[in-house]
């Protein structure tokens, strides 16, 4: 049985590692996994708190909690529920639940890290500014989405997960992978991975802010990153060589240095 | 027994290194492969088909696919309306439009009762769930498709039937706060429904509503497990038996003038399977919906060792499983009715002849034949003897 938190009535699957202030991880495409090394070199600076969304890994999903605006709530629920002020991250997808939760200014929210998040559209209309993540083959996702394919952990799945199955594969592994896959559609088919009027509305962000981004992702590029940091009043950038869509788990260590920096700082 | 014929219009005209190449055949393989001129030559050739059926009583049956060779009926009720126009006496189907795809089904509801009017009553209406490219080509969720599709019957059905409007929709898909449809539809209270499924809880939904349950090449025991839920659904519902026209099965059709010529002319069909269906994997397995989750593992295994398409399907042993009737005019009338006591009573045949690399002139006679030497046969039938049908089935079970 995995472990639980509540929000509101809403019970959820969560993650905890570490002790100390809330590192609240909100995930991409599938929940952080426990096999993830970045865990437990962020674990040494506060305790980790991370759900798996509606849908996703072990966390139930009601039929009429299908869109963002259920996210947003349940997230700033689970900020609630946390003790004390708590720092939020959010990868790819989370990045877009973690901003739009950001813009509507909860107050147990204190610092903010965006890792390669979607959610806004910026280009032109025959412009595409994130790669579709439903319509494009799983060959090209795993290239895209990875600075280097191979050297992704073990058992850890981002996009372009289709690619990496074997038989070698448990069921209970596929399953989750399905489900995952199911639950982000329900949210986030369209329009596609973006909120056309997030975009406007990231100037009420007033925590500070850190953008984190794969110097080599190609899923959404780092001037999508530049372009998107630059939306959010006091924001700071900060691209990662030699890592993807997933920095986190590309470069875990200049993944955390760059978060605890940013968590160290006074605001 | 009623006979239908469905031309689905495909395009095999695209060369075969283009098609090797592509990793999908629909959704994705550029239009410039498509040449118009060759699009209207086929549009032509299948009204005058259509006009034959008219003339010699075989029903006629329209759908739409998107974006890819199998299929150039890009609006089912634009078709449907043009054949309605050409025709004057046989009934016409549509099945159908894309009601997971399209965002407004009080449109459809629109369409469909303007089709009614102007066909004076011969329009029936069918329903697919869709899925797989169509999501892609139309840009539609392809989550939650079988709840949207009921929804949508049901907004379909209110539109066709509420002559005091307007009336204000709500739903969880769809909404609507002022349907009032003009013209309202010719047949009273609704033209029938038709929908398209093997999935046995959906069929027994279809039985509680008296839809017309039609399968697509389910083959002998898969039809008849669909047929069997339908039935079972009415009976725990205490509704009346279902006659033999709530049910429906499409199967690839040829009827020559011997058994040799329609299998090798039916040969021509399987590029249908064997061609036309060729989807990228994201459009398939991966597709969010595709399969529920506890079954990913059996479909993603099987992708895993790459287990080879399908190249060589015999148009005889399609015809053992059920899924194609072809030979001479007595030996697919015998077909028939052998399929007709396997599944335990239909009414409707829905033959799909013109497809894959059939030609215009081989489709007709196969239309003529079928109309002159094969329906007849099929009149006036003696009742399904369940017992027997039971029976067969035990022993069939027993010999497994």
């Amino acid at each position: 049985m995995s472990d639980r938190l509540r929000a509101g009535d809403i019970d959820l699957e969560v993650l905890r590692r570490g002790g100390g202030r809330p590192i609240l991880l909100v995930h991409g495409v599938n929940p952080v996994s426990p096999k993830a090394p970045f865990l437990d070199l962020l674990a040494e600076h506060g305790e980790i708190v991370a759900p798996s969304h509606p849908g996703f890994g072990n966390s139930p999903r009601a039929d009429d909690f299908d869109t963002m605006y259920d996210l947003v709530h349940l997230y700033r629920e689970v900020l609630d529920a946390l003790p004390g002020q708590v720092a939020m991250v959010g990868f790819s997808f989370g990045g877009w639940i973690a901003a739009e939760v950001a813009v509507s200014a909860p107050a147990k929210l204190d610092r903010l890290v965006l890792v390669d998040p979607v959610g806004i559209k910026l280009g032109g209309r025959e412009e595409r500014d994130i790669v579709h993540f439903f319509n494009t083959s799983p060959s090209d996702l795993n290239r895209l989405a990875w600075h280097d394919p191979t050297k992704r952990p073990a058992e850890v799945y981002g996009l372009g997960w289709q690619a990496n199955i074997d038989d070698r594969m448990s069921d209970e592994a596929m399953i989750a992978l399905a489900s995952n896959w199911d639950a982000l559609a329900v949210y986030a088919w369209r329009p596609h991975m973006y909120n056309p009027q997030l975009k406007q509305w990231l100037r009420r962000i007033s925590v500070p802010s850190l953008v984190l981004w794969g110097a080599s992702d190609r899923i959404v590029t780092a001037d999508y990153g530049r372009a998107y940091s630059a939306l959010i009043p006091g924001a700071r950038f900060a691209a990662i060589d030699e890592a993807g869509h997933h920095p986190e788990l590309e470069q875990p260590r200049v993944f955390v240095e760059l978060v605890a920096r940013f968590l160290g700082q006074s605001a | 027994m009623e006979l239908w014929n469905h031309c689905e219009n495909p395009y095999p005209f695209v060369p075969a290194e283009v098609l090797d190449e592509a990793s999908s055949v629909r959704a994705s393989l550029p239009n410039k492969y498509c040449d118009p001129k060759i699009a209207a030559r086929l549009y032509d050739e299948i009204f005058d088909e259509y006009r034959l059926c008219d003339d010699i009583g075989l029903h006629i049956v329209t759908n739409e696919h998107h974006s890819g060779i199998n299929n150039l009926w890009a609006a089912s009720p634009v078709i449907t309306g043009i054949v309605a126009r050409l025709t004057r006496n046989v009934r016409i189907l549509s099945l159908g439009t894309l009601v997971t795809v399209r965002p407004d089904p009080v449109r459809i509801a629109e369409e469909y009762a303007t089709i009614d009017v102007l066909s004076k009553g011969r329009l029936e209406i069918g329903f697919v769930k869709s899925g797989a490219t169509e999501m892609v080509s139309g840009d539609a969720n392809p989550m939650r498709i079988r709840e949207r599709e009921w929804e949508a019957i049901d907004l379909i059905e209110k539109a066709l039937t509420t002559h005091d409007g307007p009336f204000s929709w709500e739903g969880k898909f769809f909404t609507h706060p002022h349907v009032n449809i003009w013209p309202r539809p010719y047949q009273q209270p609704r033209p029938e429904f038709w929908a398209a499924t093997s999935d046995l809880p959906t069929c027994a939904e279809l039985g509680r509503r008296n839809i017309v349950n039609t399968l697509l090449f389910g083959g002998y025991d898969r039809t008849r497990q669909a047929f069997d839920a339908y039935k079972a659904a009415r009976r725990a519902a205490a509704q009346p038996a279902p006659g033999e026209d709530r049910f429906s099965y499409m199967a690839f059709a040829y009827v020559g003038d011997t058994d040799e010529e329609a299998l090798r002319i039916g040969q021509k069909i399987a590029w249908f399977l064997t061609v036309s269906i060729k989807s990228a994997p994201q459009f398939a397995r991966f597709q969010p919906g595709a399969v529920a989750p506890e079954m990913a593992p059996a479909a993603w295994r099987a992708g895993v060792s790459r287990r080879p398409r399908p190249t060589n399907l015999d148009a005889a042993v399609l015809v053992g499983q059920g899924q194609m009737f072809a030979g001479n005019p007595d030996t697919v009338a015998r077909q028939i009715k052998e399929f007709r006591k396997r599944v335990g009573g239909i009414h409707h045949i829905i033959m799909m002849t013109r497809q894959g690399l059939v030609t215009h002139a081989e489709a007709e006679k196969s239309f003529n034949l079928t109309a002159k030497e094969v329906l007849p046969q099929l009149q006036d039938l003696p009742p399904i003897d369940e017992d027997e049908t039971a029976w067969q089935a035990r022993r069939e079970a027993a010999a497994k």
